[in-house]
């Protein structure tokens, strides 16, 4: 039996490494080596999902030890929350190089950090050891913040630094929270699923999940955290700012639902309302704020804001539907937020300005990308029948029937609302109207460019129609884990 | 009889096809989407056949596939022929065929004439799929799909002004009215565990009565969204910006009357509460004598039919008020028929006269028989009068209300069908009889014509079906009663009169500024739409843009103020503790303290020191924040 984890989580590190040794002088050898590795990856990732059954628990489990010494284990495995994120991973990335073809700065560099990021966002999602976890975690950080800072705009310093600070500064307060029930004598083990609902005593549970809410919070990013993303998005090239929101945003919510929940369920109920109030305001104020922008992947930016914060509620909720949607807005945003800045990185190609002020009537221009820009809007201001609507419904539906007061539900429905507001205005002003001076000339979308939209666009479209194709990985383990919350 | 699913799948199929083609090859097409909803309407009558002769509101056939389990409970979409889905199947069919086929003719030379036909098609399948849906769930997802639609067509000219602004109005006003659907929808999940019709319906009288109010209020407020009630009617005068033949469809015959139709299922829902039932009535009552008074003062003849359907939709919403959900559903198929006639009258007159204002037609009897013969029919049946198809709608509507003893209600509709009455003859006058305004009058092609004759055949003749639909759907159908009939008709005759009085007595073209000095403010409120959307730009619209404008600002300023305030001030505690600390890393110093000193430009000093500022706050954090859980723990 093949190391299937392992080789999705190391087979682009090795890809990366290769890519150094390419000679300089070529410069289109790099992003064959990226598209290849990340193919391949993503082919083990499809064969990893449609294998696996989603009552079967634990599957693809790899463990032995690393550091006997200090009990830390290399332990990888797939379970219902994580197989689709993992799936999801694999898939932006391959994404994000076909995105990034025409790279031409450093493009050894550029694609090689594309890869190890990968690595690290593949390995976040797969490591069951909390050492293991945390070194991917980290790792992680390092080729995003190259990927701002040498690849960015105007300000990508700046934006690269703030995230780098921002998000490590999190992640040392996890770190705390690792070693606190490391130390602790009913923990012992780096085990992340040997922890699970240990019954550690709930003053000690109260501080560890505030350690962990910091960590993954920055992520998320719920408010007020959340400063750093427009700017790490503004700055930030095409393709990292779609693994930015497609997959980074997503460990901020899956270490809720795999740490913070299973492990500290006591202090998650003393929790659950002031992180419901949060969602709500990142729901609200995300929109209304969103709403405000005048440049285009700000906007977008902010509308992550917003639609993490449907994830949050669920996870507040913590009821099974709750934990269902918030499952569902991981995946649907990673499809959506990252169409919607390919789209945004698609005009801003051809228009060279991402004002809003500027850009106007790409539907007369380029009819097949504005189709798949207002498809995109529209799957993210939740209509039914595509995927944004799905996790929307169920993380509110679960809220409503959890024991957080109705309001939550109803200011985050009136969050609904305003989404749709900044969305269709923003259609209204970019995609509809007399094209502008801007886009004058521009052609529309490559076979490359539409190769790179039209899967995710299918993908909401299958995600929106048929509900089970996603849930039935997140049912059980959601049936589980609100049973652990209830109990 | 699983093949009933075909109805909708066949235009949902010529859309998807329509998608993929490209512009000239969709321009070759159109003949598909008209095909497939022939085909939809065959199968409909083949329908109806199986379900006649009806009787009872029970199902002769469901289907339904499980589309997810929540929470262990399996959740499906299941779907139903009833006989009040069977003859909504037949409205839906037989008004969508008609406008096709005349958009052939209306819409030709269109550069997208194919998309407007695929979202047509589109619109055609999400109707006939939350006719036949019998899971809430499944009627939410089409009753958006069907707002979809509708912003796509109301927007279809989308290079303009006008039509952009409307269509996202539509769009965002029936949202406020979603959001109700939405929380009805959460509420019943949580007594019920399902979103089945029936199961919903079964267990009704068990509920909380705090959630049943809930439920139903959501619903209502859904429906009022949907149907265009005050206060939520803003949006329906605006999106007459699209094409013609898409308002006859969806903003009069079919989509505008899905919030009726759910209701009408619904309503056993909403009559456990009496409060919601009397603000049905309320609602209805407002808007059916509102919505006739604003069409009377309004010039663009298609604003005039817009207000129309809102005050007749305002009709439906007191039968369901006064909790005769057939009645409801009588006025709403001959309403989708006589409505939508009217429209695609308007589109050919529209054409002809090259103009939408009423002022500046005038005489085209004499140039354009058919369109005026049927237009005609059109009119005086929305006015009521014996023996079209209106006249018995409304008429069971009056007989209801006297009926259950709402005395003032019927008062009110009695005054509500006297102003129709009255700009019914505004219209019919201001358009086809005195002096001539425009040159070059002509009569509209064929393809327009014959499908509003095959609706002008049906208003001529499907009153007299009154008491077969009432047996047809389950209930009691009977005649009208010859007092009821009298009153009905002496308030329309009062109007028509009354109309022609103002319009009809002279052959100049008709000014009326004197009349409307004298009506002072009441004109003035009434021209101003009674100023429902100045009121709304004011309370709700700039308020919000204004606050999400300061909002970002904070956002900006404040929040990510403090976040640049910690880090700079952290650059300092370093730079300072560097200083101290000196010779080892001095360069790295240098560096840092150099770049501190100046105030815009310390991030570029944290970067040079970066890596060992990094370690050395992990370190620190870590060696620090151990210390404290090491205190936690030992509590």
């Amino acid at each position: 039996m093949l190391p299937i984890l392992s080789l999705i989580v190391l087979l682009p590190l090795a890809g990366a490494i290769a890519i150094a040794l390419l000679p300089n002088d070529r410069t289109t050898w790099p992003r064959w080596v990226a598209a290849a590795v990340s193919a391949s990856v993503l082919a083990l990732a499809t064969y990893a999902m449609v294998t696996f059954r989603p009552a079967g628990g634990l599957q693809f489990v790899e463990k032995f030890d690393w550091v006997p010494a200090a009990n830390i284990q290399y332990y990888m495995g797939l379970d219902g929350l994580s197989v689709l994120l993992v799936a999801l991973s694999a898939l932006l990335s391959l994404l994000a190089v076909i995105a990034s073809w025409k790279m031409d700065k450093r493009p050894k560099f550029y694609f090689a950090m594309l890869l190890v990021l990968a690595t690290g966002t593949n390995g976040v999602f797969s490591a069951l050891d909390f050492i293991l976890f945390y070194v991917f975690w980290e790792l992680v950080l390092v080729p995003m913040y190259f990927l701002i800072a040498v690849w960015g705009g105007p300000r990508r310093e700046y934006a690269a630094i703030k995230f780098f600070l921002y998000t490590l500064l999190g992640s040392v307060f996890m770190l705390v929270g690792i070693l606190a029930i490391y130390l602790h004598p009913q923990g012992g083990t780096f085990d992340m699923i040997a922890l699970v609902d240990r019954g550690f005593p709930a003053n000690f549970q109260w501080w560890v999940f505030a350690a962990f809410f910091l960590g993954f919070a920055v992520k998320v990013p719920v408010w007020p955290l959340h400063t750093w993303l427009p700017d790490a998005h503004v700055e930030a090239p095409t393709a990292a700012s779609v693994l930015l929101a497609g997959i980074l945003l997503k460990m901020g919510t899956y270490g809720f639902l795999r740490v913070s929940l299973p492990i500290l369920p006591e202090a998650w109920k003393s929790w659950s309302w002031f992180i419901a109030l949060l969602a709500v305001i990142s729901i609200v104020y995300g929109a209304a704020v969103a709403f405000a922008q005048t440049d285009l992947k700000k906007l977008v930016a902010y509308s992550s804001v917003s639609h993490m914060g449907f994830a949050m509620l669920g996870i507040a909720a913590g009821t099974a539907v709750g934990l269902d949607g918030a499952q569902a807005v991981n995946i649907s945003h990673g499809f959506l937020s990252a169409m919607l800045f390919l789209c945004v990185g698609i005009v801003y190609e051809r228009a060279h300005t991402r004002q809003i002020a500027e850009i106007s009537g790409v539907a007369g221009q380029m009819p097949v990308y504005a189709g798949m820009f207002a498809f995109a809007s529209f799957a993210s201001l939740g209509l039914p029948g595509l995927s944004g609507f799905v996790g929307e419904f169920l993380a509110l539906l679960g809220s409503w029937g959890s024991t957080l007061s109705y309001w939550y539900t109803i200011a985050a429905a009136i969050g609904v609302l305003v989404g749709a507001a900044y969305m269709l205005w923003m259609i209204q002003r970019v995609i509809l109207g007399e094209p502008s001076h801007s886009i004058a000339d521009a052609p529309d979308i490559s076979v490359r460019e539409a190769s790179t939209l039209v899967p995710l666009a299918v993908l909401s479209l299958v995600m929106g129609v048929w509900w089970a194709s996603t849930l039935q990985f997140f049912e059980p383990y959601s049936e589980a884990l609100a049973k652990v919350l209830g109990g | 009889m699983d093949w009933i699913l075909a109805i909708p799948a066949l235009p949902t199929l010529s859309f998807a096809l329509l998608l993929v083609m490209s512009r000239q090859v969709r321009m070759r097409m159109l003949w598909l989407p008209v095909a497939s909803i022939f085909g939809s309407l065959i199968l409909s009558i083949v329908a109806f056949a199986q379900v006649w002769p009806g009787g009872s509101e029970e199902a002769i056939w469901h289907a339904g596939w499980e589309f997810a389990e929540l929470a262990g409970k399996p959740v499906d979409l299941s779907v139903a022929l009833d006989p009040v889905a069977a003859v909504m199947l037949l409205v839906v069919t037989i008004v969508g065929a008609a406008v096709q086929v005349y958009s052939l003719g209306y819409m030709h030379r269109e550069e997208r004439e194919g998309w407007y036909f695929a979202v047509l098609s589109l619109f055609t399948a999400a109707m006939l799929m939350l006719v036949l849906s019998d899971s809430l769930l499944l009627t939410f997802m089409m009753w958006e799909m069907m707002g979809l639609c509708s912003y796509l067509l109301i927007g279809f000219w989308f290079e303009n002004e006008g039509p952009r602004k409307a269509s996202q109005k539509a769009f965002l006003t029936t949202r406020v009215g979603d959001l109700g659907f939405l929380i009805a929808l959460f509420a019943i999940w949580g007594v019920v565990g399902s979103f089945s019709y029936e199961e919903v319906l079964h267990t009704v009288g068990d509920w909380p009565a705090a959630v049943a109010a809930v439920a139903g209020f959501g619903l209502l407020w859904a429906a009022m969204g949907k149907s265009a009630q005050v206060p939520l009617q803003v949006w329906l005068p605006d999106a007459m910006a699209g094409p013609t033949p898409a308002s006859a469809l969806i903003h009069a015959a079919t989509m505008v009357a899905a919030g009726v139709y759910v209701v009408a299922r619904m309503l056993p829902v909403l009559m456990v509460t009496p409060w919601i039932m009397q603000t049905t009535l309320v609602v209805g009552l407002t808007t059916a004598l509102l919505g006739g008074l604003l069409a009377a003062v309004q010039h663009d003849v298609k604003k005039v039919l817009a207000y129309s359907t809102i005050s007749q939709l305002g009709l439906m919403f007191v039968a369901l008020g006064a909790a005769n959900a057939e009645v409801a559903l009588f006025h709403l198929t001959t309403h989708a028929f006589f409505k939508s006639l009217l429209f695609l009258g308007a589109g050919v007159i529209i054409h002809a006269a090259h103009t939408q204002d009423m002022r500046f037609m005038g005489g085209l009897r004499r140039h354009m028989p058919i369109t005026t013969v049927t237009f005609t029919i059109g009119s005086l049946a929305l006015a009521a009068v014996f023996p079209l198809s209106g006249f018995f709608s409304k008429d069971e509507i009056v007989a209801t209300l006297l009926h259950e003893h709402h005395y003032v209600s019927a008062g009110v509709v009695l005054l509500a069908s006297l102003v129709t009455a009255f700009y019914v003859a505004r219209m019919l006058f201001r358009v086809f009889t005195g002096p001539e305004q425009t040159k070059h009058l002509s009569e509209g092609h064929m393809s327009m014509l014959a499908p509003m004759s095959v609706l002008a055949f049906i208003t001529l003749v499907l009153g007299f079906a009154s008491p077969t639909f009432a047996n047809f759907l389950g209930g009691h159908g009977v005649w009208p009663d010859p007092f009821v009939a009298a009153i009905s008709m002496t308030s329309a005759g009062a109007g028509l009169a009354l109309g022609w009085w103002f319009y009809g007595r002279r052959s100049a073209v008709v000014n009326t500024a004197i009349w409307k000095r004298r009506l002072g403010y009441a004109y003035d409120a009434l021209a101003q739409k009674l100023y429902f959307d100045a009121v709304y730009d004011h309370v709700f619209i700039r308020p919000f843009m204004l606050g999400a404008t300061l909002l970002a600002v904070f956002d900006m300023r404040r929040l990510d103020g403090f976040v640049n305030l910690v880090a700079a001030t952290w650059v300092r505690i370093c730079t300072i503790s560097w200083r101290v600390d000196v010779t080892a890393i001095d360069g790295v110093v240098n560096g840092v303290a150099s770049a501190a000193k100046g105030t815009g430009s310390w991030m570029r000093g944290l970067q040079n020191g970066v890596i060992q500022r990094y370690q050395r706050l992990v370190l620190g954090a870590v060696i620090v924040l151990v210390l404290v859980v090491f205190m936690v723990k030992g509590v």
